[in-house]
């Protein structure tokens, strides 16, 4: 009797199996049809980089301190600073997207809070040239904000130039030089 | 546990090995006697490019029909050169590295990384983020299993336990995006402990997954344990003896399934393992089945662990301070962590500059493939996809 | 001048011929939508949904895809064997669709051997595997073909003895007779050894259409696609449409012999009748596909010959007994 009952016990087995499969048609389905459907990231998602506007002082928070392209380890981050001290900034910021790893290590480097990664992950572009990207598409904002950028910080330097101490940013004083100059 | 570099006070001495007592087929003479009989057996490549590899790994068989007579595999098509890479970097700089080696738990590459560095410059990590790691450890298991369930599975023909297992393994991976932002290479364990605390109500949402796994455990068994076709096509299939295993230097759930109770969790615990309660998974065929069942059932001690976790995690730093620059004394340090596949150890070598001088990962994958080519002679092809199915590899860490 | 030309009996024919051609690929096309529909739900998802409405025209856009493909003949191949081997699979599934009766009057050929018809022709098709199999000049290939040739001959012999034990009760080799025999709700599947007859047959029929936990010629994880892996194009599509061709006679057979064929509640039409257990059938048929690993080669025929066989041969005896006590009785 044992062979029958072997038989007989697996295809019980099996039956059972098939239960789960029927049961599981019925339930619903996880699809996310994407592109109609996203689904939704986190907060912390480490996606497309953007470098932080400050509506404010209208300027880009980077003052080209390349910790975050010392932090890097594959070299990704290149950028070109202008002036010097507090009123230092950049004009040209470039990140070359083939070789990054996304590891949030340049993010976490950064002190000025100037660089983070958004939650964009739809970036395919069809020529290699394409992954390389520089200020204008990385300034929170678009090239409009990269231009103001560009604008605060040579007007920043040239009053710095105007007081003659380079990186002090115009103290709230009354000086003989400021009048009628 | 100490965290003072180690200089080896005994170095090896050029002593003759005995060589380990092998299984009972000599693939080599085999090989040879088919060609002095005259036939030759078909040479066919289970290529790097296949659906059943598990990445890119080529094997050499050679067939008597549908018998395997001899296998040769071929690895090193995922060769980075990721140790030369480290040695050309700060410390830090090598971290994210360590992510792409088992690209399936990245989670523990890092860790194994991150506790040698620390060994190596003296660096504590506070209680919580001890506490947190064993979290993300655990719960990057439970991503990697389900993946081994999913992917074993569908090696042998049954396709639709891969869909469940991934319909779980995204909740897991969502929780582990919730906390560090990135789905499959994380490079979220820094020197000193973990670069951010956890998000509110990340500790519910990962109870939450426990419950839920729990509740699927027994359909995977109705699925797959429990089916009659799936146990004969892997009981008895690919057996290894306990003295077999250790002598090829086999390490975790592969050295478990026969026999031997090795556990670095338990052996020579780190971060707050030994603390926590739970048991360590060890069955006694040695056959392909006790390889698959080693890794179901090390499923529910992961929830095990998880919540238990939860329940003494004490508020405190995320991460002790370490300098900017990071040049650790001279010396070599030694790590050692429990991953899914088995023992993942660094061995780092300091002398004193910024960068190190080498490092040496032992991947467990590459020892664990090794029983392979003596293990499939005289089985059939399908069980060739069977066992190396069980054995469980990621050529990432392989390769290197 | 249609009128005419119809009256020709040669023209007729061929008109039967490709309206049946017609009804088998448009029923094939159907299949294979349902085929990865069910997988889909099985499986947690939802399948094709994105051409056409809830995704009914994907298998158009997939049969469409394969024509257009470049057809493309590997050069260390066989090229005789290479181009033959599609039409030894196809052409034979189509052949026995000739004697399927989908209704009292409807079918394409009423012949009185129609079961030991189906049984022969059906056997051509391994012809057909095992040229692919060697014409495609692959190893994999090769492991396909050979495997298959094994597995089909030997899921023959418990398939012919299920259907002897029907043809015993029917007592006609036809298939519109055997139909009749249940008519009025009396169907085969009632009886004691026809239901143990079922078993082995659909278990022989799902070895005998190379689908899971039988798909050892085309096991994907193992062999990419089996005999069939250097195919593209047409080509492919032949082996594919014949697959399912397959699978659908095979149900629409079952039906035939256990289920009643036409025979169903005063609603409907007998062919739709007909048409709707055949689906059924063939929903199990993938139910069980999308649930079981497959099985090893040597089990396989172990399976074969060391289970179905004897009971196949117990089952023919039952039901030689139960027909000679059932007459003996009547006396």
């Amino acid at each position: 009797m044992n062979p029958l009952r072997t038989l007989l016990g697996g295809l019980w087995r099996i039956f059972l199996g098939m239960g789960l499969t029927l049961k599981t048609f019925f339930r619903p389905k996880v699809t996310i049809r994407y592109p109609y459907e996203r689904r939704p990231v986190s907060p912390r998602y480490r996606g497309m980089f953007y470098l932080k506007w400050n509506e404010e002082k209208q300027r880009l928070n980077c003052v080209g301190c390349t910790l975050c392209a010392q932090a890097c380890p594959t070299d990704v981050i290149s950028m070109n600073k202008v002036g010097k001290g507090t009123t230092a900034g950049v004009d040209e910021f470039v990140m070359d997207l083939g070789r990054c790893m996304f590891c949030n290590l340049c993010v976490e480097a950064c002190p000025f809070d100037a660089i983070y990664m958004g939650d964009r992950y739809e970036f395919a572009v069809t020529e290699k040239e394409g992954s390389v990207l520089r200020i204008v598409d990385l300034a929170q904002g678009g090239p409009e904000n990269a231009r103001r950028n560009v604008e605060t910080l040579m007007r920043l330097q040239a009053e710095a130039a105007e007081k003659g101490k380079p990186g002090e940013s115009p103290k709230p004083q009354a000086r003989p030089a400021e009048e009628g100059a | 546990m100490s965290l003072e570099p180690r200089t080896d006070p005994n170095p090896p001495t050029a002593e003759p090995e005995t060589p380990a007592k092998g299984p009972a087929i000599d693939a080599q003479a085999l090989h040879q006697e088919i060609l002095d009989l005259g036939t030759q057996g078909m040479v066919m490549n289970m290529g790097p490019q296949h659906p059943s590899t598990h990445g890119v790994l080529r094997l050499i068989l050679t067939l008597d029909g549908e018998e395997v007579m001899a296998c040769e595999p071929m690895i090193g098509y995922l060769h980075r050169g990721l140790e030369k890479m480290a040695e050309r970097r700060p410390y830090r700089h090598f971290l994210p590295f360590t992510d792409r080696l088992d690209y399936v738990c990245s989670l523990a590459n890092n860790l194994a990384c991150a506790q040698a560095i620390e060994r190596l410059a003296g660096v504590e990590v506070p209680e919580r983020a001890q506490w947190l790691r064993v979290a993300l450890m655990e719960l990057n298991r439970i991503a990697s299993h389900l993946l081994f369930l999913g992917t074993f599975g569908t090696d042998l023909g049954a396709t639709t336990m891969l869909l469940y297992a991934f319909r779980e393994r995204e909740e897991a991976l969502a929780l582990l995006e919730a906390i560090t932002g990135a789905r499959l290479t994380y490079n979220w364990i820094r020197v000193g402990g973990l670069p951010d605390d956890m998000p509110e109500n990340w500790d519910k949402g990962v109870l939450a997954f426990c419950d839920l796994l729990e509740s699927r455990l027994p359909e995977y068994d109705r699925l797959l344990t429990d089916n009659p076709i799936f146990r004969r096509r892997t009981e008895g299939v690919g057996v290894v003896s306990p003295e077999d295993a250790k002598a090829y230097g086999l390490t975790g759930p592969t050295l478990r399934a026969s026999g031997v109770a090795y556990d670095i969790r338990r052996w020579a615990p780190y971060e707050k393992y030994a603390e926590i309660d739970f048991d360590v998974v060890v069955l006694r065929d040695g056959d392909t089945f006790a390889r698959y069942l080693a890794r179901r059932l090390e499923l529910e001690q992961s929830v095990r662990i998880l919540r238990q976790v939860f329940d003494k995690l004490p508020e405190g730093p995320i991460a002790s301070k370490v300098g900017k620059v990071l040049k650790p004394p001279p010396g070599i340090a030694f790590s050692q962590v429990e991953s899914p596949r088995g023992e993942l150890s660094f061995t780092m070598v300091s002398d004193g500059s910024p960068n190190p001088v080498r490092v040496h990962i032992r991947a467990p994958s590459f020892a664990n493939l090794t029983v392979l080519a003596d293990l499939v002679a005289g089985n059939k092809v399908a069980d060739v996809v069977a066992i190396l199915g069980s054995i469980d590899i990621v050529l990432g860490e392989v390769d290197r | 001048m249609i009128a005419q030309a119809l009256e020709n009996p040669w023209i007729r024919q061929l008109v039967n011929a490709a309206m049946l051609l017609a009804v088998i690929n448009l029923g094939v096309l159907v299949l294979i939508y349902l085929e990865r529909k069910v997988a889909g739900y099985i499986q947690s998802r939802l399948g094709p949904v994105h051409v056409g409405p809830r995704g009914w025209l994907q298998s158009v856009a997939d049969a469409v895809k394969l024509v257009l493909k470049e057809d493309i003949i590997p050069a260390p191949a066989d090229r005789f064997m290479f181009v033959l081997a599609p039409f030894f699979v196809f052409v034979p599934v189509l052949a026995v669709f000739l004697v399927l009766p989908f209704s009292s009057g409807w079918v394409a050929y009423d012949f009185s051997l129609a079961a030991l018809y189906v049984i022969a022709a059906g056997t051509v098709a391994i012809m057909g595997i095992v040229m692919a199999g060697w014409g495609t000049n692959n190893k994999y290939s090769l492991l396909g073909g050979l495997r298959s040739a094994a597995q089909l001959i030997s899921y023959e012999v418990p398939v012919v003895l299920a259907i002897l034990a029907v043809v015993f009760f029917a007592q006609s080799m036809s298939l519109v007779e055997i139909a009749e025999a249940q008519r009025g709700f009396r169907w085969f599947i009632f009886q004691p050894p026809l239901l143990v007859a079922a078993f082995v047959y659909m278990i022989g029929q799902l070895a005998e259409t190379n689908r899971t936990p039988f798909d050892l010629p085309e096991a994907e994880s193992e062999l990419v696609s089996g005999f069939h892996t250097e195919y593209s194009g047409i080509r492919f599509a032949m082996f594919f449409l014949a697959e399912f061709a397959n699978t659908f006679f095979a149900s629409a057979l079952a039906v035939v012999l256990f289920f009643g064929g036409w025979d169903g509640l005063p609603g409907l039409t007998g062919a739709l009748w007909l048409v709707l257990k055949s689906y059924v059938l063939v929903f199990v048929l993938m139910w069980i596909r999308w649930t079981l690993p497959r099985v090893r080669v040597d089990q396989l025929l172990g399976f074969a010959w060391k289970v179905l066989v004897p009971i196949g041969l117990i089952v023919v005896l039952w039901a030689a007994a139960s027909v000679v006590y059932a007459r003996g009785v009547a006396r």
